[in-house]
C-alpha cells in the first residue's frame, strides 16, 4: 500500500517536471512573443525593453533560467503576473477556492442525481423509466455548456428575470449568483455519470448473486441497496473522480460567460494577455489537480474493491 | 518691465481672441469651434459661450457640461460594468478604463467636456503668448491632497518631468514633443533618444507654472487632459511610485478596494471637496471580463447601473431591455487598414492605389458597423473634426484597380496577406472580409490573419497590411500628426512624405480655423493620393445605462466623470 503510494507520488513528480519543461520551452523562449513588451507596452523604446530583459534575466542561457524558475516553483515563488503586477500566488490562491466553492455545489447536485438516476435506471433495464433517463441524460450531455449557458440565460435572465445575469460576486458571496453557473455544469456532466452508474448497476443486476437473494424471498428493496448498491457504485467512483478533471476545463467556459471570478477564467486571461507567469501556475496546478485526482481515484479503487487489494 | 508683468496679472487675452470673434460674427466658424477654440486660448468657458452668445444674439447654453440638476438626490452607491486593470502608474496608463477610475482620485489641469470644450480644473486658468509657444498655467489655490499636502507647482514641474524623462516609458513623451530635444544618441534601433529640453517647465511661483515651447502649439491645454497626464503627487516615487497602493489625490473620492480582473471601489471623500458637491457615496467598477454577452447580462439584471461600452453585438438586444437606454457617442474612432510603405508589394503605390480603388466605403459601414457611423475618404480625417475639408466623393473602381495593378506587374492578380487582432471588436474582421470580397473583384486576393488581441498590439507597427483601431481625437491634426508624421514612434506604415509633414505642419500652426481648413486640403489630398491606408468609416460608439442613473454624460473618448451623476 505504502509502495502503491509512493509510486504514485513519484509518477506524479514526474509528470509535473516532464510538463514543466515543455511549458518553460513554450512560454518562456521567445516562442509567443516578447515579455518585455507586454511588460512595458507596446510604446515603450527598444532600450527600456533591453533594460527590463536585463533586470528580470531573460538574458541568461535558458537552462539556468529554468533552473531558477524550478527552484522558485518548488519553493512556492510562483513569480510575478504580468497583468496583476503583483505574485502570482496572491491572484491565484482566491482564484482556486472560487473554483472550489462552484465544483462542490456542482458535484453536491450532480452526484446524488445522477447516482439516484442511474441506479433507477439500472435497476429495470429497457423500462420506461430507463429510457426516459436514458434519452434525457444523452440529451443534456450532448448540448456544450456554451449552448446551454446561452439557452439559461435567454430563460431564466431575460426571459423570466428570476436569476442575476453574472457571477461576479463583487458585493460578496450570494448563493443566488452561483446557480446558473453550476446549473450549466450539471446539465452537461449529469448525463454522463448517470450513463455510467446506469451500466454498472445493469451489469450487477445480471449477476448470479443479485439473482439469488431474490430467489430466497429477499424483499426487493434490501436486494437492492445491501447487496446491488455497494457494487455498482465502484465504477461510477472513479468516473466522479475524473469528473473533477473535466472540471477544470468545464469552468473556463462557464466563469468566462457568467463572469465568475475562478480558476477557469484567470486561467483564459492569463493565456489571452500572455502572462507567462500566471500561465505557468495555472497550468501546474491543473496538472496537480489532474495527476492528483487520478492518484486519489486509484487508491480509493483498490479500498473499496477487494480483489485490487489482494491481488 | 512693469508693464508687462501688469499685463500678465490682468491676464492678457491672446489677439487669435479677437479673430476667432470676427470669425463668428462673419459667421466663418461654428459655434463649436468657436468656443473650443477661444477656451484653448485661456478665455473662461463661462466667458466664452457668453462672448458667443452675444456675438450670435441669441443664447448659447452648454450642451452637456456636468452641471448639477436642483433636484439630485445625495447618496447612493453606482455600479459600473468595466474591465479593472492594473492602474499603478498613472504617467503610463495604456488603456482609457484605468483612467476613467483613477479621474475620480487624481484630477487634471484641465477638463475637456463632451462638448470638445477645455475648462478649467486643477489650473484656473492660462495664458498663451502670441507665438503660441510660451503657457503660463495659473494654479488652482486651497486644492488639497488627500495626504493633507497643498498642491502646488511643484507637483506640476514634477509630473512634466517625470512624463518627459524616457525611463518613465510614458506615451506622454510623443504628445509634448515640443518640449523635448535630441540628445545625440540613439538606441539600438537608431531612434533618435530624446530628453526634455532645461527649464521647459518652470515654476514662476507656488501656484505658477510656465511652459517653453520650442514650436507652437494650440492644443497644449487640450493634451493636459489626455488620459495618462492626470497630476500626481509631488512625492508619488518617494512614495513607492504605485498608485493603487498609495492612492493620494485632489479628487472628491478615495480609492478604497482594488483588484485587478474584479473590481475597484471609491468612496466619498470626508473633506470638503473644492469642486462643490459629489452626490454618489460609493462607485464599484465591476470587472466582468472581456465577453459582451455578461456585460449586457449584467445590466439586463440590474447587477449594474451603466456600462463603459456597450459592444456592437449585443447593441439590438440591448434596446429590447426595458428600463435601459442606449446611448450613441459620435466620435472619430476608425479601423484603418494601413499598408507599410517600406514593405513588398506596398512600396509600390500603384498596389496601395489598387486595393483603395476596390474599397467600397457605404458597404464597408453598412456590413461591418450595421451602419452606425459615417463614411471616411481614406485620409483619417473626419467630417466631424472642425477643419475638415470636403474633398469630392472617392468612387469604387475596380476597373482602375485592375489596370494599376496590371502597370504595377501583376496582370494576373496578386495575394496579401492583412493582419487583424479584433482589438476593439469583431467589426475590425468584417471590415476587412468586407475588402477581401472586394479586392477580389479586382483579383486580389487577400488572406485574412486573425490574431489574438494581446498579440496583435505586438506586431501593429511591423506587419505590412493590419487594421488597426485607432481612437478618437478631437483634432484632426492631433491623430495625424501621431499616426503619419516622418519618423513618429505610431507611424505604423512608415509613411515619409515631406511635402505631408510641411503641409501639416502649417495646418497645426494656423491658428484660425477657416484658414486651417483650406490648407487641411492639401493634407488631405497628399494622404488620400499616396494610398498609405484603406480608412472606410468612422464609427459611432455605444453604451448603455440604466434609467435610475441621472446625469451621465457620454464622451467621445469614453473619459467618464462621475461628479455630478446622482441615482433616481
Amino acid at each position: 500500500m505504502v509502495l502503491l503510494l509512493l509510486k504514485r507520488i513519484g509518477f506524479m513528480i514526474f509528470t509535473m517536471i516532464v510538463v514543466s519543461i515543455i511549458l518553460f520551452i513554450l512560454l518562456e523562449t521567445g516562442l509567443t512573443g516578447d515579455p518585455a513588451t507586454r511588460v512595458l507596452g507596446n510604446f515603450a523604446s527598444a532600450e527600456q525593453k533591453e533594460m527590463w530583459r536585463d533586470q528580470h534575466g531573460y538574458n541568461q542561457p535558458v537552462i539556468i533560467r529554468y533552473a531558477k524558475w524550478l527552484g522558485n516553483f518548488a519553493t512556492g515563488d510562483l513569480g510575478t503576473s504580468i497583468r496583476y503586477k503583483g505574485p502570482v500566488k496572491d491572484v491565484l490562491l482566491p482564484r482556486l477556492w472560487s473554483t472550489a466553492i462552484l465544483g462542490f455545489w456542482t458535484f453536491a447536485i450532480m452526484i446524488p442525481l445522477s447516482l439516484t438516476l442511474g441506479v433507477l435506471s439500472g435497476m429495470k433495464e429497457g423500462s420506461i423509466l430507463d429510457r426516459s433517463i436514458s434519452v434525457f441524460g444523452i440529451l443534456t450531455t450532448s448540448v456544450p455548456e456554451f449552448a446551454s449557458a446561452v439557452f439559461f440565460s435567454a430563460l431564466f435572465v431575460f426571459g423570466l428575470k428570476w436569476l442575476p445575469g453574472t457571477s461576479s460576486m463583487s458585493d460578496g458571496f450570494a448563493f443566488k449568483q452561483l446557480i446558473l453557473p453550476a446549473m450549466v455544469l450539471v446539465v452537461y456532466d449529469f448525463g454522463y455519470v448517470a450513463r455510467m452508474t446506469r451500466a454498472s448497476m445493469a451489469e450487477v443486476m445480471t449477476s448470479q448473486y443479485i439473482r439469488s437473494a431474490v430467489l430466497k424471498g429477499l424483499p426487493y428493496r434490501q436486494v437492492i441497496i445491501r447487496h446491488a448498491l455497494r457494487n455498482a457504485l465502484i465504477a461510477p467512483f472513479t468516473v466522479i473522480m475524473l469528473q473533477i478533471n473535466w472540471l477544470l476545463s468545464g469552468v473556463i467556459v462557464v466563469e468566462f460567460f457568467f463572469a465568475y471570478k475562478g480558476f477557469g477564467a484567470l486561467l483564459l486571461e492569463a493565456s489571452l494577455n500572455n502572462d507567462i507567469a500566471l500561465l505557468e501556475a495555472c497550468a501546474m496546478v491543473a496538472v496537480v489537480v489532474a495527476v492528483g485526482s487520478q492518484t486519489l481515484a486509484d487508491i480509493g479503487y483498490t479500498f473499496l474493491n477487494p480483489r485490487i487489494r489482494f491481488s | 518691465m512693469v508693464e508687462k508683468k501688469d499685463n500678465l496679472v490682468a491676464k492678457r487675452v491672446h489677439p487669435g481672441v479677437k479673430e476667432m470673434e470676427k470669425s463668428l460674427g462673419e459667421g466663418k466658424c461654428s459655434r463649436r469651434e468657436f468656443l473650443r477654440t477661444t477656451t484653448l486660448l485661456g478665455i473662461s468657458a463661462t466667458t466664452a459661450y457668453s462672448l458667443a452668445s452675444s456675438i450670435l444674439g441669441k443664447d448659447i447654453l452648454p450642451d452637456l457640461i456636468s452641471t448639477a440638476h436642483a433636484a439630485q438626490k445625495k447618496g447612493g452607491v453606482l455600479k459600473f460594468g468595466m474591465m479593472v486593470q492594473e492602474m499603478a502608474d498613472p504617467g503610463t496608463y495604456s488603456w482609457t478604463e484605468k483612467s476613467v477610475i483613477a479621474r475620480h482620485v487624481i484630477e487634471y489641469l484641465v477638463e475637456t467636456g463632451p462638448d470638445n470644450v477645455t475648462r478649467p480644473n486643477l489650473a484656473t486658468s492660462w495664458e498663451v503668448s502670441d507665438d503660441l509657444k510660451t503657457w503660463i498655467f495659473h494654479l488652482r489655490k486651497g486644492v488639497k491632497w488627500s495626504n493633507g499636502d497643498d498642491f502646488i507647482a511643484d507637483d506640476v514641474v514634477f509630473n512634466f518631468t517625470r512624463w518627459l524623462d524616457p525611463k518613465t516609458g510614458s506615451s506622454n513623451l510623443g504628445l509634448f514633443n515640443a518640449m523635448l530635444e535630441d540628445t545625440g544618441t540613439k538606441d539600438a534601433k537608431g531612434n533618435p533618444i530624446k530628453r526634455m529640453i532645461k527649464n521647459a517647465v518652470e515654476k514662476v511661483d507656488a501656484h505658477t507654472v510656465k511652459i517653453n515651447l520650442k514650436s507652437a502649439v494650440l492644443s497644449m491645454p487640450e493634451n493636459l487632459y489626455n488620459y495618462p497626464t492626470g497630476i500626481v503627487h509631488r512625492d508619488f516615487e518617494k512614495e513607492g511610485g504605485d498608485f493603487t497602493k498609495n492612492p493620494v489625490g485632489t479628487g472628491p473620492y478615495a480609492l478604497t478596494e482594488f483588484k485587478v480582473g474584479e473590481i475597484a471601489v471609491l468612496k466619498k471623500r470626508n473633506e470638503p471637496y473644492w469642486g462643490g458637491e459629489v452626490f454618489l457615496d460609493e462607485i464599484r467598477f465591476i470587472d466582468l471580463g472581456s465577453d459582451p454577452g455578461a456585460y449586457l447580462a449584467a445590466i439586463a439584471s440590474k447587477q449594474v447601473d451603466a456600462l463603459y461600452e456597450l459592444d456592437l453585438t449585443t447593441l439590438q438586444a440591448a434596446k429590447n431591455i426595458p428600463g435601459i437606454n442606449v446611448l450613441a457617442i459620435p466620435s472619430t474612432q476608425t479601423g484603418v487598414i494601413r499598408m507599410k510603405v517600406t514593405e513588398k508589394p506596398f512600396d509600390d503605390i500603384r498596389v496601395r492605389q489598387a486595393v483603395q480603388k476596390c474599397c467600397d466605403c457605404q458597404r464597408q459601414l453598412d456590413i461591418a458597423h450595421h451602419g452606425l457611423g459615417i463614411i471616411a475618404e481614406h485620409h483619417h480625417v473626419a467630417s466631424i473634426h472642425p477643419e475638415y475639408f470636403k474633398l469630392p466623393p472617392y468612387k469604387q473602381d475596380i476597373a482602375g484597380a485592375k489596370k494599376l495593378l496590371a502597370e504595377a506587374g501583376y496582370p494576373d492578380g496578386i495575394k496579401l496577406t492583412c493582419n487583424v487582432g479584433n482589438t476593439n471588436g469583431v467589426w475590425e474582421q468584417n471590415s476587412v472580409a468586407v475588402l477581401k470580397e472586394d479586392c477580389a473583384k479586382a483579383g486580389i486576393n487577400i488572406i485574412i490573419n486573425l490574431m489574438p488581441t494581446a498579440q496583435y498590439w505586438d506586431v501593429w507597427t511591423k506587419a505590412p497590411m493590419s487594421l488597426t483601431s485607432w481612437t478618437h481625437r478631437p483634432l484632426a491634426v492631433m491623430v495625424l500628426g501621431l499616426a503619419y508624421r516622418a519618423g513618429v514612434p505610431w507611424n505604423e506604415s512608415s509613411y515619409n512624405n515631406p511635402a505631408f509633414d510641411a503641409a501639416l505642419d502649417e495646418a497645426e500652426g494656423t491658428f484660425d480655423v477657416d484658414s486651417r481648413r483650406v490648407k487641411m486640403e492639401k493634407v488631405e489630398k497628399i494622404l488620400q493620393d499616396d494610398a498609405v491606408m484603406v480608412q472606410p468609416f468612422f464609427r459611432s460608439v455605444f453604451t448603455a445605462v440604466s434609467d435610475k442613473v441621472v446625469g451621465l454624460e457620454t464622451h467621445p473618448t469614453k473619459y467618464y466623470r462621475f461628479h455630478k451623476v446622482s441615482l433616481a
